[in-house]
């Protein structure tokens, strides 16, 4: 190449640089090159005036320097095809004498290396593109699809007059060879060219050119059948088909490289003859369609057919009809709303759509329909993989879809009563919706210019290449093509890409808020003026959106509404603001009316408090998160209303990590002792506590904390109200005894038990607990034990007895003697028991005695006392591990209450909390003299460490572990769900809903599955019980 | 209020044109038992709007007492006027029900959500399931319940063209309400044994082929009992005689191409198809207690009979446990596997899923199909048997419960429930059995000890 040899003066890469062109060297050599002769690197600068315009317009490109390579390709390619040079040289010419055609050649070149490549590869084409010569002037119309239909026909040599309507022989073109398919590529390629241009160059609409991409993909199909009844004359002959545009292609809104969505309906010629010859013959002819059309353009995608890709390709009307009424689900009519007759018999055509469109407005009327539509939006949203859910511009939350379906949604539902909603494509039915009153005016503006903006980045981004792709991409390079090909430059924000960045930013945050503008805003103008809007939507349908959002009692919930929004306050406009966010959420909930209800409750309980909805309304997630809180727990919505301060906790993810009991009793310490008395003391204390719980199960359930945090954090919240009580119980027995705190003649220790000792408390668990003391030196024994009775008594009542705090349970049972025995005991007195009496249960339930408040050097001595007595270093005898064994069946059959189930009762059901635990106790029993490990008291733990140690295998450990953290999942989400305690699985219906939703399972889950997988659980861990517990072989083979 | 839907609308409109007076709703528990309620046809739109409730825990297998309340909602798809027996226009209905709970969600203890669950499995995985089952049964001149032997209504052989009898009369009415009922039958002869029928179902999807079995239960025995004889569905219930088998064809398809069939194969099995044959092999020991759920089941598969002994797979054998039947190489639809340890009397719905997930299971795991079994497996003795790696099947209902208690694919395909009241009445029921003294016992030791 001579060109590589010529010398490029710096200056002239200099200069070129600042026009814009990355690689000015070579630019500048290409365009010195004689061929393109639009540079004088002699004096370093264009090499005529006429020139300098060229030269600019090739710098503005989207891709200067592939601008520059292509244009010198497409001249030495006209160079090649004409050895005189004319045909370069009227290009140039051209180029040079005409802005439009500058404007649109280069932009194309730079804009899309797919179209480089054709043009190189087509030189001539370029002409589809000037003013001048075949392209369309500045300004005009483009090409009518009727214009489009005849260019495509013609080239592959049919009668543009006498189309193939009909599908019958002689109508088609005269062959079916691979030249004419070759043809119709050109053609199509060319028609995109054409349109590529004005687009870029004149700056067409982005609707206009999704249509007429649409109306060319019709015209290719028109064209292709007149190929494919070329090709199978005698099958088109006794058949009329008609190929009917869904998807995008039906609505005019199609894409640059995209399927092209079609069903076929087909009849015999002669409607007396039998249909299914008609049938199989209009198949061979839909199947060449397709072959051809992939061949000359793109993929014809008959999935929409009734039964998808099992169905049978061509159906008769009637057959299509039929489907349609018995069979078709709800997203199948939905596909029908931009159904087009685009080929073939248009009388078969119109007769299909007639047929069928009345059915779409009727599919508004099913049970489920629009649960069913959200969900398979959801699940739209759950298929994109997470790393691409940013870039995807027709899936991701705020994308295309988005749009697309919300819209669609609404047109089904209302479009039953009115007929004006019952309109193809996504802009004109969002501006059919505005004018209903069914979209708030501003709000169908912001959406629609969304919309546009979205689609525009989706052309180009597909022109770049020509290929199928709606993801953004990665590299800063192509970003920047991406940007400078939509416009973009560099301004305040930052670079070309920076901008481009954020307003994509700008429009998907928009679309995100789409479901409140679309679906929740509108409800509110049912009960309330809306400022600033006109829309007013009655309460009849008002009253059907709420059921269809899952509403149970839709005029209870239009009450609500109307209780928080009435009046002229500035706390009913901003309820008016928030209200469609928190619908949102509570539609999502497994019990929406019970949220809303609960709303106004913390709204009514927090009366004028303004700080509370600012609070709603600047902090976006806690308005959120309130109504997922609100719409799932009785328990949280009962804590609330008493605590709506605590809202505030909602704020921060850092708010929402439980705090350690020494933190808790610190800080609680000081609130009590500020009361006047202890009784007053004890209920801060009460309250306190009450905000920790809220703080845990909103954690929880927000899904923060897995279970075995939550049985920390609660067993943390209980161990500080013990110690803090315990203080404050002192003090009262010395006001009351009328002597100094540091005079009472006892210390005092509490010593955890059960679920407090394991720390794996839930929400509903009464804290066991044994009370030891010790008369202080000096102290006369009797006057000591009176006064550690007393507290210990204190302590129970004041924590126990009923107030508007939620009560706590402190349970002594587990002490010597049970109920019959004192309440408290000294240390001595516990030794003389445990040496004399003790049973086998009693040495089980010491397993997991903790020392948790009071005296800290008493606790240990406690502790110490009864190593040997829970780590007894001689082997349990036979009748021991007998004795344990027979307790326990009797336990099975007994305490089981009546009518229970034993598979589903997490408790004392079979695999259950009581399974786990006596398997884990009964093994610590026998072993944990030996293996010091074993010596903890939480039942996780302890597993982990028999597993350790070799008397578990791990599928035992793990079969027992995750039935054990199932059960006490199950037990918080019922305490949660229900604001009570039970242990039995709630029967199927909302609780078990809302219960399987708390565990973690989605809402379009059955709760059945949720049921079966807690009984597969707890059967595994049963089998294990039955072997490590029960002694018993593995049955079967 | 919702709709009609188109089909509901039909049953309607067909209930009003032929004068309908009754219409049984039927469901089957999860023995295989059928149950019905019977409504008045004013009754029907309210039971297709909110279901026809019921006592749950009246019926085997379904709900505890505390939570018995149930649902029977009909599947207008499956409505079929009776047909009449005594001349004159049928004045009866009846209609399949899916059982739900109040809340308006499956109940899982339905035999039809179980089938269904399975199919959706199926459907996730691309493919539709049909079954195309041989059904055996013996007609008999009595039915005596003292335990003495019955007697069959003739003494035919296999084939046999026996010119006025019976056997001959009652074919052709049984046919006759069948086809009646919208169910194709594709071909009916006698079988081995006296007395013996069996009636081919054309092949359909599962979900209706179990529905079909039920129904031609059903109207088997009202025919019989038309012609003055007995059908009876029971495995085995002549020592001497061939048992009645249930032999069921299955087929994959993925749309509308057969994915059991492979054209380059020698044997033109696809691996699909080869997979799944080793899922059902792999997995035969756990299910047979589904597949054969009596007692008396066991009876009918013992070596040297025509029914399988061993989890084998072979093309002509007829010992074997798959066998693969020939077709015409241009039928390639036809392609299909022929599983034959099952028996009239297993409940069609359960038996369905339990084949189906145990075949989609070697598909899913690729499991590779053993060697084909070449030799009669009857004739092998237990070591020859063991040296070629077959594994018998079990020999008794207590061996199939035990096999079955350890499997957590019959555990996850029947679902917990199903399962666990599966395993419960099965245990009771072989516990039951052993309680009894038989008349070989009797024969054998009561003389001589």
């Amino acid at each position: 190449m001579t060109r590589a040899e010529v010398e490029v003066p710096r200056r002239a890469v200099v200069r070129l640089a600042r026009f814009g062109f990355d690689d000015g060297e070579r630019a500048a050599r290409l365009l010195a090159d004689p061929a393109l002769g639009l540079w004088d690197l002699e004096r370093n600068e264009p090499a005529d005036p006429e020139a300098g315009p060229v030269v600019a317009a090739l710098a503005r490109a989207g891709d200067p320097d592939l601008a520059v390579r292509s244009l010198h390709r497409l001249v030495e390619a006209l160079d090649e095809t004409d050895g005189s040079g004319a045909s370069a040289a009227a290009l140039l010419a051209g180029l040079r004498g005409s802005g439009l055609l500058r404007s649109r050649l280069l932009s194309v070149l730079g804009a899309s290396s797919g179209l480089a490549d054709h043009l190189a590869a087509h030189p001539r084409d370029w002409a589809v593109l000037d003013d001048d010569g075949d392209g369309f002037p500045a300004g005009a119309d483009g090409p009518s699809a009727r214009d489009l239909e005849g260019d495509m026909l013609a080239a592959v040599g049919a009668d543009p007059h006498d189309p193939p309507w009909g599908v019958r022989l002689g109508k088609g073109a005269p062959d079916a060879s691979p030249v004419r398919v070759g043809a119709l590529r050109l053609a199509y390629r060319r028609a995109i060219l054409s349109l590529a241009g004005r687009d870029l160059g004149d700056g067409l609409s982005a609707e206009d050119v999704a249509a007429e991409l649409a109306d060319i993909a019709a015209a290719v199909l028109t064209a292709g059948l007149a190929l494919a009844v070329a090709e199978q004359p005698e099958s088109a002959a006794p058949c009329r088909l008609s190929v009917i545009a869904m998807g995008k292609t039906g609505g005019r809104e199609l894409n640059y490289v995209s399927d092209v969505d079609v069903v076929f309906v087909a009849e015999p010629v002669d409607p007396t003859d039998a249909e299914s010859p008609a049938l199989s013959s209009a198949t061979r002819v839909a199947a060449a369609l397709m072959r051809i059309c992939r061949e000359a353009a793109w993929e014809v995608d008959a999935a929409l057919r009734p039964e998808g890709k099992a169905g049978a390709l061509v159906r008769t009307l009637s057959g299509h009809r039929a489907y349609y009424e018995q069979w078709a689900s709800t997203w199948e009519f939905q596909a029908l709303l931009k159904m087009r007759p685009v080929a073939g018999d248009p009388d078969l055509g119109r007769s299909y759509v007639d047929a069928l469109w009345p059915l779409v407005w009727k599919a508004g009327d099913r049970p489920g329909f629009v649960g069913e539509v959200q969900a398979m939006r959801r699940r739209v949203e759950a298929n994109i993989p997470p790393a691409q859910a940013d870039r995807e511009l027709k899936l991701g939350r705020g994308g295309l879809r988005d749009v697309e379906f919300a819209v669609q949604l609404l047109q089904m539902v209302h479009g039953r009563i009115d007929s004006s909603l019952r309109v193809g494509g996504t802009l004109p039915a969002l501006s059919a919706l505005s004018a209903g009153g069914y979209v708030g005016r501003d709000d169908a503006a912001t959406l629609s210019a969304s919309y546009r903006f979205l689609r525009t980045v989706e052309h180009r981004l597909q022109l770049l290449r020509l290929r199928r792709t709606h993801l953004l991409p990665t590299d800063e390079q192509q970003l920047r093509w991406l940007a400078r090909s939509l416009g973009y430059k560099p301004d305040a924000r930052g670079s070309a890409v920076d901008v481009l960045q954020a307003e994509l930013n700008l429009h998907t945050r928009e679309v995100r808020r789409l479901h409140e503008k679309l679906f929740y805003r509108p409800l509110l103008s049912a009960v309330a003026r809306v400022p600033g809007e006109h829309l007013q939507l009655g309460s009849k349908a008002a009253g059907d959106w709420l059921r269809a959002l899952g509403f149970a009692d839709p005029e209870g919930a239009l009450r609500h509404l109307g209780a928080l929004t009435g009046g002229v306050s500035r706390s009913a406009s901003m309820q008016k603001y928030l209200l469609p966010v928190l619908l949102q959420t509570f539609a999502a909930c497994p019990n929406p009316d019970a949220g809303l209800l609960a709303y106004r409750q913390v709204s009514e309980a927090l009366g004028g408090n303004q700080w509370f909805l600012r609070l709603l309304r600047d902090e976006g997630q806690v308005a959120e998160r309130l109504a997922q809180l609100l719409g799932s727990s009785q328990y949280i919505a009962s804590l609330l209303t008493r605590t709506p301060e605590a809202l505030r906790m909602l704020a921060g993810d850092s708010e929402l990590e439980p705090r350690t009991a020494a933190v808790l009793a610190g800080a609680w310490r000081q609130a009590a002792g500020r009361a006047p008395d202890p009784q007053a003391g004890m209920r801060v204390l009460r309250g306190l506590r009450r905000q920790e719980l809220l703080r845990v199960a909103a954690a929880d359930l927000l899904g923060r904390l897995d279970v075995v945090r939550v049985g920390h954090a609660l067993t943390d919240v209980a161990v500080a109200t013990l110690q803090v009580g315990l203080e404050v119980a002192r003090r009262a027995y010395a006001v009351e005894a009328g002597i100094d705190v540091a005079a009472i003649p006892a210390d005092l220790a509490v010593i955890g038990m059960g679920r407090l000792g394991g720390r794996e408390m839930g929400y509903g668990s009464d804290a066991d607990v044994l009370f030891v003391h010790r008369a202080r030196a000096g102290a006369n024994e009797s006057r000591a034990t009176a006064a550690a009775n007393a507290i210990a008594h204190t302590l129970r009542r004041l924590l126990g007895e009923p107030a508007p705090d939620p009560a706590f349970e402190v349970d002594a049972d587990l002490r010597p003697e049970g109920r019959q025995g004192s309440l408290v005991r000294s240390l001595d007195a516990f030794r003389e028991y445990y040496e004399r009496w003790v049973s086998v249960w009693e040495v089980q339930a010491l397993l997991r005695a903790v020392p948790v408040a009071g005296d800290e050097e008493l606790g240990e001595a406690f502790i110490a006392l009864i190593a040997p007595i829970r780590y007894p270093a001689a082997a349990l005898t036979g009748e021991q591990v007998a004795e344990i064994r027979r307790i326990k069946a009797r336990v099975e059959r007994e305490r089981l209450p009546r009518g229970a189930d034993p598979a589903t009762h997490t408790k004392l059901g079979r695999g259950g909390l009581a399974d786990v635990e006596w398997t884990v106790q009964l093994l610590q029993l026998q072993h944990a003299a030996d293996a010091p490990q074993l010596q903890v008291p939480a039942t996780t733990d302890a597993l982990a460490a028999l597993a350790e140690a070799g008397l578990l295998d791990a599928d035992q450990r793990e079969a027992l572990r995750s039935a054990w953290e199932l059960a006490t999942r199950a037990r918080n989400a019922i305490f949660l769900v229900r604001g009570r305690p039970s242990d039995q699985l709630p029967r199927p219906g909302l609780e078990l809903a809302g219960v399987a939703r708390a565990c973690g399972y989605g809402p379009d889950t059955d709760p059945g599955q949720f049921l079966d997988d807690y009984r597969r659980t707890s059967r595994h861990a049963r089998a294990v019980v039955e072997q490590v517990f029960y002694g018993r072989a593995e049955t079967g083979s | 209020m919702a709709s009609m839907d188109r089909q509901q609308e039909c049953v309607l409109r067909t209930l009003e044109e032929r004068d309908i007076r009754f219409v049984r709703l039927w469901f089957t528990d999860v023995s295989g038992y059928l149950k019905a309620v019977a409504v008045a046809p004013a009754e029907i739109e309210a039971a297709f709007a909110e279901g026809i409730g019921f006592d749950g825990s009246a019926i085997e297998g379904f709900a505890r007492v505390y939570e018995s309340d149930m649902l029977a909602k009909p599947d207008p798809g499956t409505f079929q006027v009776m047909p009449a027996t005594k001349g004159g226009p049928s004045d009866t209905a009846r209609m399949f029900c899916d059982i739900t709970l109040p809340d308006g969600s499956a109940a899982w203890a339905d035999p039809r959500h179980v089938l269904r669950r399975a199919l959706s499995k199926a459907a996730d995985m691309g493919f539709t399931f049909y079954t195309h089952p041989e059904v055996e049964f013996v007609l008999l001149k009595d039915l005596p319940t003292d335990g003495s032997a019955p007697e069959p209504a003739d003494n035919g052989g296999y084939f046999d063209l026996s010119t006025h009898n019976v056997a001959h009369d009652f074919r052709r009415e049984a046919v006759f309400a069948l086809e009646a009922m919208g169910i194709s039958v594709e071909f009916s002869h006698h079988e081995v044994a006296p007395g013996q029928q069996e009636i081919d179902l054309r092949y359909a999807d599962a979900l209706s082929m179990a529905d079909n079995i039920m129904t031609l239960r059903h109207v088997v025995r009202e025919v019989a009992l038309a012609q003055g004889v007995h059908a009876t569905f029971m495995p085995k219930p002549f020592t001497e005689l061939a048992g009645s088998a249930m032999h069921t064809h299955l087929s994959l398809f993925e749309g509308d191409r057969n994915a059991f069939h492979d054209a380059a194969d020698p044997m033109r099995l696809s691996s699909t198809a080869k997979q799944f044959i080793a899922g059902i092999l792999t997995h035969a020991r756990e299910f047979t207690a589904v597949t054969n759920q009596t007692v008396n089941s066991y009876r009918r598969l013992l070596a040297g009979t025509e029914a399988p002994t061993a989890a084998t797979w072979g093309r002509a054998n007829r010992s074997a446990l798959v066998r693969l039947p020939s077709y015409k190489p241009s039928k390639v639809n036809s392609a299909r596997i022929e599983v034959r340890s099952p028996d009239s009397a297993c409940n069609p719905y359960l038996t369905f899923a339990v084949l189906l997930a145990a075949g989609l299971r070697g598909v899913e795991k690729g499991y590779e199909l053993p060697p084909e079994a070449e030799d009669d497996v009857w004739s092998l003795t237990d070591t020859e048997r063991r040296a070629a790696g077959y594994e018998d099947l079990p020999v008794s209902l207590g061996d199939a419960v035990a096999a079955m208690e350890n499997s957590e694919l019959v555990a996850e395909t029947l679902g917990e429930h199903v399962f666990e009241f599966f395993l419960r009445n099965k245990r009771e029921e072989f516990a039951s059995y052993r309680q009894n003294v038989t008349p070989f016992e009797l024969r054998r030791y009561l003389p001589g000890l």
